[in-house]
């Protein structure tokens, strides 16, 4: 599985985020190298349609899409399925949408490795 | 670089979201003020919203609160001071909310973060800065109180046991 985090240096959120997302893989018994990227530009956020620190994909799918939002340098607000706004996605968020990517990696016959 | 401990409170005169325009003297009445950096967009200032709010609401007859947001409303349109209006009357704001659009209060202040606390005992002399507490994540886990207990010990004529903290936040988003 291809795992990205990418973030925004000015906004402290990632290391608690990735902290979450090795505990998330690992929960979900996933063994995948987690590629972190440094957006530091408009031009880097336009590239990677960045809408905000930290934007996390497993293959291709986001947690927490959020396409009605422009590309920029800035922090990322989630919405925890308990209501509370948060800087970082909840653990459920990011374990729910590494089941959607492994769900689409079977229906595609893609190992998880 | 932020304002230092033991200075006293810079002037401003900024416009608050209900139209009317506020200064420090505006709170002369209470022991202590305190200048909250703010805005709207940020996720950090909206864990911290409801925690803010009660926490006004708790000491409301002896300390001020205000709220300054002096983000670029042109890259962060929802830092406008159309969107604080709506921002302060959607969560019941307990605080004036002031736009700095010049952001010379926040300059003036050394601001870097929303949100940042600074806070002044009676005499307007800076006695604590920093955040509002130690888990911006979890409310429940939170073990030190920083900002409620500055407020309890200036009220109490004592020293904040913790005068300075780093501030955890999104930066003030400068023009």
């Amino acid at each position: 599985m291809r795992v990205q985090l990418l973030y925004y240096p000015d906004c402290p959120s990632h290391e608690r985020a990735l902290e979450l997302v090795y505990e998330a893989l690992q929960a979900e018994g996933v063994r995948a190298d987690v590629e972190v990227v440094r957006i530091e530009t408009d031009e880097e956020a336009e590239r990677y349609r960045f809408v905000g620190s930290p934007t996390i994909r497993f293959n291709s799918i986001e947690v927490d899409p959020q396409p009605q939002l422009p590309y920029r340098l800035t922090c990322r607000t989630f919405l925890r399925e308990d209501g509370r706004l948060s800087p970082v996605p909840s653990l459920t968020m990011l374990r729910e949408t590494i089941r959607k990517a492994m769900e689409e990696e079977e229906e595609h016959g893609i190992g998880t490795g | 670089m932020a304002l230092e401990l033991g200075k006293s409170v810079v002037d401003f005169s900024l416009p608050g979201v209900d139209g009317k325009t506020y200064s420090p003297a505006d709170f002369a009445d209470k022991p202590v003020l305190v200048v909250a950096f703010w805005c709207n967009h940020c996720p950090y200032v909206k864990a911290y919203e409801d925690r803010t709010i009660a926490l006004a609401r708790e000491f409301a007859g002896q300390v001020a609160f205000v709220a300054i947001n002096a983000n670029d409303a042109v890259k962060y349109p929802e830092d406008s001071y159309e969107n604080m209006q709506a921002r302060a009357k959607e969560k019941g704001y307990p605080f004036p909310y002031l736009h700095d659009e010049s952001q010379e209060v926040a300059r003036a202040y050394g601001a870097t973060r929303t949100p940042e606390f600074f806070v002044f005992d009676q005499s307007r002399v800076l006695r604590y800065h920093g955040r509002l507490d130690d888990n911006w994540e979890n409310p429940s886990e939170v073990r030190q109180q920083y900002l409620r207990d500055a407020l309890n010990a200036l009220l109490n004529g004592q020293e904040p046991p913790v005068a300075q903290t780093e501030p955890v936040g999104c930066t003030v988003k400068w023009k």
